[in-house]
């Protein structure tokens, strides 16, 4: 392959996946990521979200939808943004109205992340109503992280996770690894049962 | 063709750990004219797509990333990752190397032990411009490996990719200003509003610092010196950073504030500094802190209760919001207990005065931004005390529930008349800072209802620090103000300690910034980093956070003599 023709093939790549949103163009393979079935029980903590609006997460974690949890920060490096975007990419994806997946980020940066911070946060990232960002006291985000077995006491080696739960099912799917857009659709229809 | 995503942190050191000892220049040739434009607007126009994602058309920039979703570059930009120096970070197992001209047009070689060996197998070749445009554009790097995909793929036309990749080169190529072989240069601004005991237990224990640094580069290069100079050497990627000597030059500010920057332009013009370390204002920081800012100069942990309050800028790095927070948690405290004020208004009596100022500022945008209305808002004159007859007047009889007393010593005379006057509201705060000492002899009968902010770890919990503090600064009995003074100062010196070891020899102010951000990100949840700072009871950054304790207690007196404060409140409220 000539230079010329990787960075026009790379355009076309890139142009196609902005044209056709809906459709993978190098859709990635499935070992990209660790997939595991878990059983977490949710600690009865009352967290706020990005309006300031107080949220008890075992009740938003049993809702009727599709519940899809990532841990975030707001100054965060590589990461976040590649989960943020996930996050965004597939709203985009499910198409305007509410649908029926909640997308929930929680903040392991607590004392730094307020309402106002996480609502900017999400602005950036063009979210749509059903993406909510939650901060609380460092004790209860500690109890949420340990208990969805994400705890890291520092939070600039975090993990890379996204955590899946379908109310068909009392158990979640574990993502271990930053997926795609495509691979993350994928498993948010089998956890539909799709 | 497939790469796992996730890299151990082991693994990715070895790969990235090279060493860019001195500036290189990568330049190979200077046109006069890139992309159709001067060589000044290429680099503003590069800088604004490397930091805000914004093409030089004004359009957001936009790539691809994990192979298969796309984003525009208002989510986030280069800096998001590879940080505002193009030095780099590591997050999460993911290493994001370099990006700047140097590292970049230059093959990276596996190095041993950070020293880059010639003969070391090439990793990759040196970048040139097509091939760096292709890694952008497809991700393949110029040995054909293809990048991780949390590097995002680029849709650039050809000009936008030329003005990026100018930008690229210019990005970290020189050492800042105030960098000699022998020496890093920075200064400490002290006004002279400061009285002269708070000056020197500022000053004193810094210089103090910096003797001791250098005594420690001098030791290194005497004979019986040599070992610990190696173990030294063997500990810093940069061994060169142990040799180094810090100079601390003291900038004085006379006169009026609206004088000072012409003060500061002069110091730099006849020495320019790398950064500035510690200082001291007492009516406020914000001319020294617009200085830096234009100046691009970075400002570590300055001493004092009036700070800037910026959400976006970036040369400053300070130890709180300052009085500014106390309002906040005022704010915070009130709404967490939906102290939704049963009775009547809420009310704040602020003394005309830069601390009551922001400490009703404080008060007011965060309890706005929680939604509530405005509290009703009076101004104290000089001389003027706040009697119940005086508040009752403002509020034409209706009885306050909640009064927010911004005031200093003279809040006293006020808390006593309410407290024998048998009519008072409910919950009166005050601020801890602003009040001072007289907070001590509160009369008995105004206890129950007087709420302070207090900004720091409570005494009982804070002694133990103390000890440690004194012995490392070598001072000891120190006492009240000048207690805080030096610890503010050891916090500053151990920030620019570690800063100095992270930066690995690449003296670039942005680096400076870049690395305090990320080696001090570890205190999101991380009970030990805290522990290891004396005076706030969390203290931790994150990349481009620019305030370090975020949080304060709301507390109360305990009745009797000698008495000790009761926590009404966490640290952080929310
Ligand atoms: C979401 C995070 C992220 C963003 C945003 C990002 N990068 Fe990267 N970049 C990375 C990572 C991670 C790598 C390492 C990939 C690898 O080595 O496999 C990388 C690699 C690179 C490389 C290759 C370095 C080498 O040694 O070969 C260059 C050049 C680069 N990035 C430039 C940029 C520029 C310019 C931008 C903005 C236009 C940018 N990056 C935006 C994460 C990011």
């Amino acid at each position: 392959m000539t230079r010329r023709t990787v960075s026009s093939l790379a355009i076309l790549l890139l142009a196609a996946a902005f044209v056709f949103p809906g459709k993978g163009v190098c859709a990635a393979a499935g070992e990209k990521y660790k997939r595991t079935i878990e059983n977490y029980v949710i600690p009865d903590v009352t967290l706020v979200n990005q309006d300031g609006v107080k949220v008890r997460l075992s009740r938003l974690m049993r809702s009727k939808e599709v519940i899809m949890v990532d841990f975030i920060y707001t100054t965060c490096t590589t990461i976040c943004p590649v989960l943020s975007a996930g996050f965004a990419n597939f709203q985009r994806r499910m198409g305007p109205g509410p649908g029926d997946v909640r997308l929930v980020s929680i903040s392991i940066d607590p004392d730094n992340d307020t309402p106002k911070k996480m609502k900017e946060y999400l602005k950036r990232y063009d979210a749509k109503p059903g993406w909510d960002f939650l901060t609380g006291s460092r004790e209860d985000i500690e109890k949420v992280t340990r208990a969805l077995d994400a705890y890291t006491p520092n939070k600039m080696s975090h993990l890379p996770l996204a955590l899946l739960h379908s109310p068909a099912d009392s158990r979640w799917v574990r993502i271990y690894g930053l997926i795609g857009a495509s691979d993350l659709v994928a498993e948010y229809e089998r956890a539909l049962g799709r | 063709m497939k790469t796992p995503i996730v890299l151990l942190a082991g693994f990715s050191s070895l790969l990235f750990s090279f060493a860019l000892n001195g500036p290189v220049r990568a330049a190979e040739d200077k046109p006069v004219v890139i992309a159709g434009v001067s060589r000044t607007e290429a680099l503003r126009l590069g800088e604004r797509m490397y930091r805000e994602g914004i093409l030089p058309s004004g359009g957001p920039m936009r790539a691809v990333v994990k192979g298969d979703i796309p984003v525009t570059g208002t989510a986030f930009t280069c800096l998001s990752c590879h940080l505002r120096s193009g030095l780099g970070s590591v997050e999460g197992g993911i290493v994001t190397p370099p990006t700047n001209g140097s590292y970049l047009y230059k093959p990276l070689r596996q190095l041993h032990k950070g020293i880059e060996i010639s003969s070391a197998p090439v990793l990759r070749p040196a970048y040139t411009d097509a091939s760096l445009a292709d890694a952008l554009r497809g991700g393949i790097d110029p040995s054909g490996r293809r990048l991780n995909e949390v590097m995002p793929r680029y849709l650039l036309q050809d000009n936008d990719m030329a003005i990026l990749i100018f930008y690229l080169k210019s990005l970290s190529s020189q050492f800042s200003p105030g960098v000699s072989d022998t020496t890093l240069r920075f200064a400490t601004v002290i006004t002279d509003d400061v009285d002269p005991a708070s000056r020197d237990a500022m000053i004193i224990p810094l210089e103090k610092f910096i003797t001791y640094k250098n005594n420690q580069a001098a030791y290194y290069e005497t004979r019986a010196g040599v070992r610990s100079a190696r173990m030294a050497e063997s500990m810093l990627l940069s061994p060169e950073t142990a040799y180094k000597r810090l100079s601390l030059a003291r900038w004085l500010l006379k006169g009026p504030p609206d004088t000072w920057r012409g003060q500061l332009e002069e110091y730099y013009r006849r020495e320019p500094v790398f950064a500035l370390l510690g200082g001291m204002a007492k009516n406020g920081w914000q001319p020294i802190h617009r200085f830096s800012e234009d100046n691009r100069i970075p400002c570590i942990l300055p001493i004092t209760d009036l700070p800037v309050i910026s959400d976006t800028d970036w040369h400053t790095l300070y130890f709180s919001k300052g009085l500014y927070q106390e309002g906040e948690g005022a704010a915070r405290y009130l709404n967490s207990i939906g102290a939704m004020v049963k009775g009547g208004p809420v009310l704040q009596l602020v003394r005309a005065s830069r601390e009551g100022r922001a400490l009703s500022a404080g008060f007011q945008e965060t309890w706005r931004g929680l939604g509530h209305q405005a509290p009703v808002t009076v101004t104290l004159r000089s001389g003027e005390t706040a009697t119940m007859d005086s508040l009752l007047k403002v509020l034409s009889g209706e009885k306050p529930s909640v009064v927010l007393l911004w005031d200093g010593p003279e809040t006293l005379a006020s808390l006593e008349a309410w407290a024998s006057s048998g009519q008072r509201p409910e919950m009166v705060f005050v601020s801890s800072s602003y009040v001072g000492k007289g907070i001590w002899t509160l009369p008995d009968e105004a206890r129950g209802f007087t709420y302070l902010t207090y900004p720091f770890r409570l005494p009982r919990d804070e002694e133990r620090y103390t000890g440690a503090v004194e012995s490392f600064m070598g001072m000891n009995k120190v006492q009240g103000d000048a207690l805080i003074i030096l610890k503010k100062v050891y916090s500053a010196v151990q920030v620019l300690s570690q800063a100095l070891m992270d930066m690995k020899g690449n003296y670039y102010r942005d680096n400076l910034l870049d690395v305090i951000g990320t080696s001090m990100g570890a205190g999101g949840m991380d009970v030990a980093q805290d522990r290891t700072y004396p005076l706030y009871e969390r203290f931790s950054l994150g990349p481009g956070q620019r305030y370090a304790s975020k949080g304060c207690y709301i507390v109360q007196l305990t009745k009797g003599p000698g008495p000790e404060l009761v926590k009404k409140s966490d640290w952080v409220i929310h």
